[in-house]
């Protein structure tokens, strides 16, 4: 294990204390919240409480409508994530690669990228109509240009004497692209992936709010249209852990193993 | 090679796109609304500036954000830094902070909608919402990456807390806190044009939504080509030039 991945030499106590004090200000928080419904005194659904918000929950998920919404989102969020990937990269080494290229089309990917992804979002609906197309191909354009952006960075970025120096080695075009240029862009690839994917979520959420009749986001948004906010509140904070959990699960383990491998992941993000 | 030769390869993509765009209606048979002619989203452009309806727009775009980018950095600042200088409360908050950042933003405002009502009420919160926790945790982190050595020799040298504050956490901190606020503004400029559509009654998101339900596609061009332009205008008119004061002076560009 490399020194970046260890944790900094705290005591053992500290280390230990830190969640439990984290944890403490989440329950404080939370009775907080409760002992402040009463004083309030404003109605259940304008200021629901947490034993509230856990009743909706638990009827949720015995009515089976969490356990659906919750697989339509994912489903969305993974098709386009892994679309949007795979079309920003390609597309990113190929215009990276000629110059001409790069040179002509980047004034065009500027400018896109200045529009907004919500900005999309109506003209979609028009082309697509409102459901899964829509969504998904909003999503694969969220997650393609900080995939494309990046990748395009990194090709810009390798140092020509490598590449001269493959090249006099006699190396093939195809051999400078997968020993050369693929590997020094691969932290780039793991940086636009980490922007694209937080971007995504966001925008799954947003896109289902406004095209779709099922997934998380339809939950917080018909939950409030019906004056059930406790389930908006379900909403939300389903979509909070569902968001930590693939940053922990599945984001910050693709980055160690780069870090781990490449001794680096550029802190380069979108440039805004 | 002159100027010109090196940017010219980079207007052929518009060049191409804007013939294309001529050519499309006279070659195949599609309805307009799908993609209405060059010359109607001209046309709605010119009668949106000319009758102020588009200038009205923008005007009420721009406010929101505005304000909702003081609120939300004028709370988010100050509360970083008061959480950052004291572990045992920078301890406790950490998770919930991590938490409600997952959150923050666009999620909000359905429930916005129910406390503030249709309209500028809702899309400032969101937007500050947005803004708070972005810039929040930019706040904390730059705090906190300052140098435990140098609270010490500030501190032995008879330093006092206000000291420590104005000499050591302001200035070590501003580098990340500047980034914040950009960052801050990129998603809250996102916040304002998904608010809008969601939860507005006047600005360029809403107008762009609104658009849909009448097919008139040339007004949700119009709005997607007003977003890219001001945006562009936003970061170089506020952020270059900040970044330019500040960040490079100090050394610390980023890539």
């Amino acid at each position: 294990m490399s020194t970046v991945l260890a944790a900094p030499s705290l005591p053992l106590s500290r280390r230990l204390a830190r969640p439990a004090k984290g944890a403490l200000g989440l329950v404080l928080f939370l009775a907080l919240w409760q002992a402040s419904v009463p004083l309030v005194g404003l109605e259940a659904y304008f200021y629901p409480a947490p034993a509230d918000v856990w009743r909706a929950f638990l009827d949720l998920v015995a009515k089976g409508i969490l356990p659906v919404y919750l697989i339509d989102s994912i489903g969305r969020y993974a098709s386009g994530v892994a679309i949007g990937t795979v079309l920003g990269i390609a597309c990113g080494l190929a215009i990276g690669i000629s110059r001409l290229a790069d040179r002509t089309l980047s004034p065009t990917i500027n400018f896109l990228f200045a529009i907004v992804e919500v900005a999309w979002i109506p003209i979609f609906v028009i082309w697509f109509g409102y459901g899964f197309k829509t969504i998904l191909i909003a999503l694969t354009y969220v997650v393609f240009f900080p995939m494309l952006y990046n990748t395009l960075v990194g090709v810009r970025t390798v140092p020509q004497v490598f590449v001269n120096a493959a090249l006099s080695l006699g190396a093939t075009r195809l051999q400078l692209l997968r020993e050369v240029i693929l590997p020094s862009v691969l932290p780039n690839i793991i940086t636009g992936f980490r922007v694209g994917a937080g971007f995504a979520f966001r925008g799954l959420i947003f896109a289902e709010i406004v095209a779709a009749k099922s997934g998380i986001g339809y939950l917080i948004f018909e939950g409030a249209a019906n004056h059930q906010t406790a389930r908006t509140i379900v909403g939300m904070i389903v979509m909070g852990l569902l968001w930590l959990g693939i940053d922990n699960l599945y984001l910050k383990p693709i980055e160690r193993m780069t870090i781990e491998r490449w001794g680096s992941v550029t802190t380069a993000e979108r440039r805004e | 090679m002159t100027r010109l030769a090196r940017h010219l390869p980079g207007l052929l993509p518009f060049a191409a796109a804007i013939a294309f765009w001529l050519v499309l209606p006279q070659a195949i048979d599609y309805p307009t609304y799908m993609l209405p002619p060059l010359g109607q989203v001209l046309d709605r452009i010119g009668e949106s500036v000319m009758d102020g309806s588009l200038a009205l727009h923008v005007r009420d775009s721009l406010w929101r954000l505005a304000l909702g980018f003081a609120i939300g950095n004028g709370i988010a600042i100050p509360l970083g830094v008061a959480i950052a200088m004291n572990r045992h409360v920078s301890d406790l908050l950490r998770p919930l902070l991590t938490f409600l950042q997952s959150i923050a933003g666009i999620a909000w405002v359905p429930l916005a909608i129910i406390w503030f009502g249709i309209g500028m009420g809702s899309v400032v919160f969101v937007i500050a919402n947005t803004i708070f926790f972005a810039s929040i945790h930019n706040t904390v982190t730059g705090v906190q990456s300052i140098p435990n050595t140098l609270h010490r020799a500030v501190r032995s040298h008879g330093g006092s807390g206000v000291q420590v504050l104005t000499e050591l956490v302001l200035p070590g901190a501003l580098v990340q806190i500047i980034l914040g606020l950009r960052t801050s503004m990129a998603y809250g400029w996102r916040a304002l044009v998904a608010g809008e559509m969601i939860a507005g009654t006047s600005g360029l998101g809403y107008m762009t939504i609104e658009a849909v339900q009448w097919y008139k596609t040339e007004t949700i061009l119009m709005g997607m080509i007003v977003i890219g332009l001001l945006w562009l205008a936003l970061d170089r008119i506020l952020f270059v030039p900040l970044e330019n004061a500040t960040i490079k002076r100090w050394g610390m560009i980023r890539a």
